[in-house]
This record gives structure tokens, sequence and C-alpha cells, in this order.
């Protein structure tokens, strides 16, 4: 798995390459916290290229997801499809989580207040 | 869908600790092999049943389990791994030498507390109860893997009495083919 940030306006952007899994998943959450430390208010983490997820990626997933509400901060994940999709049906987490089909929606979601 | 909650189960005469014609492996507890373990005993599923890589998914959470949360990662103990399968289903058993999962109980409280909240879509109170987690929980465990489990093992998640082994059954529709006549 590799983590690319790209910024849109006042939103980062978090491309997830490959596969969330036991072995890496805590470098997402460790990525977030410190662009959290950094006052990052913004998020969308795009799954666009994830096809294959664990327990331990879910468990990050609600981690960052968890903090950031705490926070009142922004954060959308977009482009989950596929088997990724299926796990998180399975946990029951889709109304959970707060999506977006795609980067360019939830760069107009975190806009609209 | 169904409303019914879907339960971990304490049956060791459960038709899913029936052994027979299944394969076997036997592994040992190494944390980091986790995945190639999955692989090896996933490899001898039929395509169709795959779902690209749910199947191994789940059957991974099985084996980390045994590996992490049964064995302590103890390289000296090892799992053992029955499995089954077909176009049609799913059959797996893996069990460790660890205490056995005592939580049960506890884990099926939890877990229809859970269903509750998704049921009621109360979001607000799902996020109380989106990851199970126990004194020996780590960050690295997300303490969700079976509440994917009971809903995708369709036949049953099953612990014997000693709880130190897990049978798991999925039965998949089958797709007709044929022509259709109006």
């Amino acid at each position: 798995m590799d983590l690319k940030i790209r910024k849109h306006a006042e939103t980062y952007i978090i491309d997830v390459n490959g596969e969330m899994d036991l072995y890496n998943s805590y470098k997402l959450k460790e990525l977030v916290m410190k662009m959290l430390e950094k006052k990052v208010e913004q998020f969308v983490i795009n799954l666009e290229n994830v096809d294959y997820i664990d327990s331990s990626g879910i468990g990050a997933l609600i981690y960052i997801c968890s903090t950031i509400k705490k926070m009142n901060l922004k954060l959308i994940i977009s482009n989950i499809h596929g088997s990724v999709k299926k796990v998180i049906e399975l946990t029951k987490l889709m109304g959970y989580f707060p999506i977006a089909g795609t980067v360019e929606e939830a760069i107009q979601k975190i806009a609209t207040p | 869908m169904s409303q019914d909650v879907k339960e971990l189960i304490i049956n060791e005469n459960h038709p899913l600790f029936d052994h027979t014609g299944m394969f076997y492996k036997e592994f040992p507890s190494d944390f980091r092999q986790i995945r190639y373990f999955t692989l090896l005993i996933v490899q001898k599923a039929p395509p169709e049943i795959k779902e690209i890589n749910l199947l191994e998914q789940q059957i991974s959470e099985i084996i980390k389990n045994a590996v992490k949360h049964g064995n302590q990662n103890n390289p000296e103990k090892k799992i053992r791994v029955w499995y089954s399968f077909s176009t049609a289903h799913a059959h797996l058993i893996v069990e460790d030498e660890g205490e056995g999962f005592q939580g049960i109980e506890e884990w099926n409280l939890f877990n229809r507390k859970r269903q509750e909240a998704f049921l009621a879509q109360d979001f607000e109170n799902l996020g109380n109860f989106v990851s199970y987690r126990t004194l020996r929980s780590d960050e690295h465990d997300g303490g969700n893997a079976m509440f994917a489990a009971v809903e995708y093992w369709n036949d049953g998640v099953v612990f014997n009495s000693r709880r130190n082994s897990v049978a798991v059954g999925k039965t998949f529709p089958q797709r007709r083919l044929g022509l259709e006549i109006s």
C-alpha cells in the first residue's frame, strides 16, 4: 500500500493505492494523525485503487472517522467499490462512514456546509 | 433484509464440525505469514465463489484470530485448518492451541446492541459499537472482523466447548443455466 497526498483548495486528498490489510493499515492512521497535528481540517480518503480491505483496514477507517468526527472536522471517503464495498456492507458501516462516489463529489460535499 | 440477529454459537456437535472429506493443513503461528497461509487454502476454491477476494479476506480473518488471539503469535503453537470448497459451498474449521475465546457471550451482547443501533439507523449510537475490544486488543485490531463473519458465513460461525476451534460455513446461491420460456 502506498499513500499520496494532493490538495484541492483547503481539502487534502489522500489517494490510497494497494491493499489495506493487517500489515499496513496503521500507515494510513499514522498519516492522518500527523496531518491533524499540522492542523489539516478537511480530508478526502480516496479508495479508488484499493481492491482489498480486511478488518484492520476497516478498523483504521473507523479510528480515523471517529477521531475526525470528535474534532468536528471534515472527512469523506470516496470510491468505495468491489469487495471493499462488500466488506463494509457486511460490517454494516455504509451508513456510518461519510461517503461519496468520486473525489469531485467528495470535495463538493465538503465545500457545502 | 432479515431482521434476526446472527450470533456466535457454541455447539461442538454442530454439523459444521464434521471433518469428513475435508482437506487438512497445519501452520505455525507466524503472524507475518497469515495472508500466505490463507492463499494456500483459498487456492482450492473454485473462482465462482471467490467473489474477487472476499472469500480470501473472510478466511484470513479466521486464521488471524487463531494465530493472534488464540495462539498469541507463539510460533511454537500450531493452528490446524480443515477446509472444503465447491461452487456451492465453503466450509472451514480452524483450531488453535490457545485458551479459547472466553468472550463469546459478551461479544454476542455487544453485537446485539450494534444490530439494534443499525436497525434504528442510529449512526451516532452505532459509533459506540463499531469496534469490539478486550483488554488484550492492540491498535492493529479492528475489532470488527466477526461482525462481518456472522453475516458472511450464512451456515453459521460455531465454536467447540473449549472455544479454541471455530467452524464456519457458507452456501452460495446457484445460478441456473438455461432458457426461460415465456
